[in-house]
């Protein structure tokens, strides 16, 4: 994606983040971002691995601050936690020249952001590691899954790794329309 | 008797002490290849004292790995010692402290010719100079010494690499902070060491921070992540004692201030410039050998020879970038980062550029953009009450630390007079509010 479209839409994901209540620190920014593009397709050309908290890249980690250089995101730390990524004023600007690639991948953004904008860093860890093996056994069971995740994240247990299986598989199932 | 300890006398850490083993990597071939690579290519056009080579800032970072760890690992909890059974266990510590010193002492021995300033262009897509060294610790040349050592030659990768460079390898908790010692964001020796060095050989002050305190005060401390509930599970992280946190506030300043005021000096890399457009002309079709023994025998003073030559013969590949280098007729600084451009347009040094190369001829113009990488700083600290804390709650330094941007235009020296003059006429056209093309499509 050329260089001012993905500051537009980074800019917007962040937002629509923070709009639907998230902290907006760097974790949730990748794991919604992982959803974002491995899910719903949108081109941001990162590449993820398994890190901390499950899926993570460090090519979005040096956009984010390539962002706060630019003057588009601003940290803004905030008690108790620690620092939250922000949109500066420049960055409504910035989206404001990029209309129809914004329409373009509202929609999706908007998803995400309503269906994991409300959660913490550990749900959000559960759902992104969820579906991380969901892509890796695309045939498999609940079970299996659940059984795959846990194998990656040991302080995870069965029933809270089977609900966020089963919440992959639902988020999944409502995204086919967005793709399609 | 082969001695125990070996001595070297280094401006930056005083003394670097290798056992006998240790000594056998310091004169393999791979090693020892790095007294030809200048640690900050060609710098030493610019700043004239920056002649030091990758060879003693490897030394460096292999000394400080070492006082790093010892640190970390003589100040330990029980969560800590819990966590990371290796820690506790004599034989595994001492192994893994060998293993951590000779992957600080090897991290940089892929570096092509002049370091940094021509892997990119030069390598296979893919491909960087952690590839590199990653495939000469494996090799043939390094087996031996590693089977002689007891040391699994994967595990000096990873350390060496770190989990940036080898997405898909497993890494335990245990082997991804010992990497964080060696490349890590925050306290990385690796870095530690390049700002002192680079500092002290370049004559500027901006890289000096109180080593000796920032690492006394280093632990391996509980991750400070996000909104999670108290008592949940967060893993470990490198993070310091609240009393160091001054000292870690100097070493990412020293950070901002060396990339602000050395390593993004527009001169210094306009060279780089030049000289990756020699290298590309000079190597040809074939481009950077990355087989291990062609590897090995290119360095700087090869390179350096063939600019030599080609700027005295006109019919030679990359006569023209090699007298650019050879006689300073680097191309001049037309345009460069600022804020009132960069609220208009942040890709405003790319605007100039393509509006240059329209009007005059492209090839008389370089466009240099680099964008800051890496995370904010953050990292857990131990208050004094015994409360673990982030440091963004801290540190009133870290919270603002500036994030440094390149962006600049440069002309060739025969026409820059007259860039220039044209771009003060015509920059308030040029730099304008980015939009996207009629169709949307990326």
């Amino acid at each position: 994606m050329e260089r001012h479209k993905k500051n537009a839409v980074l800019t917007y994901f962040v937002q629509a983040l923070w709009n639907k209540g998230s902290w907006a620190g760097e974790t949730h920014i990748q794991k919604a971002a992982y959803f974002l593009q491995e899910l719903l397709g949108v081109p941001l050309g990162f590449r993820f691995m398994l890190y901390w908290y499950g899926p993570f890249s460090f090519d979005l980690r040096d956009e984010l601050t390539g962002l706060r250089g630019d003057g588009l995101l601003r940290l803004r730390p905030q008690r108790p936690y620690g620092f939250r990524y922000e949109p500066t004023d420049r960055a409504e600007y910035v989206q404001g020249g990029f209309p129809k690639t914004l329409a373009k991948y509202r929609d999706r953004i908007d998803f995400i952001a309503a269906r994991l904008g409300d959660k913490k860093v550990k749900e959000l860890e559960r759902l992104a590691t969820g579906y991380y093996v969901t892509r890796k056994l695309p045939d498999g069971t609940t079970e299996e899954r659940a059984a795959e995740l846990i194998k990656i994240k040991p302080h995870v247990d069965l029933s809270g790794a089977v609900a966020a299986i089963r919440e992959v598989d639902e988020i999944i199932g409502q995204a086919q329309a967005l793709v399609h | 008797m082969p001695k125990h300890v070996h001595e070297i006398r280094d401006p930056i850490h005083v003394f670097v002490r290798l056992s006998s083993d240790e000594r056998k990597v310091l004169d393999s071939r791979p090693f020892q290849r790095l007294r030809h690579i200048h640690q900050l290519g060609l710098t030493y056009l610019v700043y004239p004292g920056a002649t030091h080579r990758r060879f003693e800032h490897s030394l460096g970072v292999m000394e400080l790995a070492g006082r790093v760890y010892d640190v970390v690992t003589g100040k330990l909890t029980d969560d800590i010692r819990n966590e990371f059974p290796d820690v506790g266990d004599d034989r595994k510590r001492e192994y893994w402290r060998c293993v951590l010193r000779m992957a600080a002492l090897c991290h940089d021995i892929g570096h092509l010719p002049f370091s940094h300033a021509a892997e990119k262009e030069l390598l296979p897509e893919g491909r960087n100079h952690e590839a590199l060294t990653a495939q000469l610790i494996r090799s043939d040349e390094m087996r031996p010494i590693w089977k002689g050592m007891k040391i699994d030659s994967e595990d000096v990768v990873k350390l060496a690499l770190g989990r940036k460079e080898l997405p898909d390898v497993d890494f335990t908790p245990w082997e991804t902070i010992l990497a964080e010692i060696i490349v890590g964001d925050a306290f990385g020796v690796d870095r530690m060491d390049y700002l002192l060095r680079d500092s002290h050989h370049a004559g500027v002050a901006y890289g000096k921070f109180d080593q000796y305190r920032l690492i006394d005060t280093l632990r391996i401390l509980p991750r400070v992540p996000t909104d999670v509930e108290e008592d949940a599970e967060t893993g470990f992280a490198l993070g310091l004692d609240e009393g160091g946190i001054q000292s870690a506030e100097a070493l990412m300043s020293a950070r901002y201030f060396m990339y602000s005021q050395l390593y993004f000096h527009p001169i210094r890399r306009i060279y780089d410039i030049h000289l990756q457009e020699f290298l590309l002309e000079w190597l040809g079709d074939d481009g950077y050998p990355t087989d291990v023994e062609r590897h090995l025998r290119l360095t700087d003073a090869e390179v350096m020879q063939g600019i030599r030559e080609a700027e005295q013969n006109a019919d030679l590949p990359g006569h023209l970038h090699a007298r650019r280098v050879s006689r300073r007729k680097h191309f001049k600084l037309v345009y460069s980062h600022n804020p009132i451009d960069a609220a208009i347009d942040t890709e405003a040094g790319g605007a100039v550029f393509r509006a240059l190369s329209e009007t005059f001829d492209a090839d008389h113009f370089r466009h240099d953009r680099y964008r800051q990488r890496g995370n904010a700083p953050e990292f857990p600290v131990r208050m004094r009450d015994g409360r673990i804390s982030s440091s963004s709650m801290i540190s009133e330094v870290l919270k603002r630390l500036p994030i440094v941007e390149v962006d600049n235009v440069f002309a060739d020296r025969a026409i820059a007079d007259e860039a220039k003059r044209w771009l003060g006429t015509h920059r308030d056209k040029i730099i304008s509010r980015p939009e996207e093309d009629t169709d949307g499509e990326t």
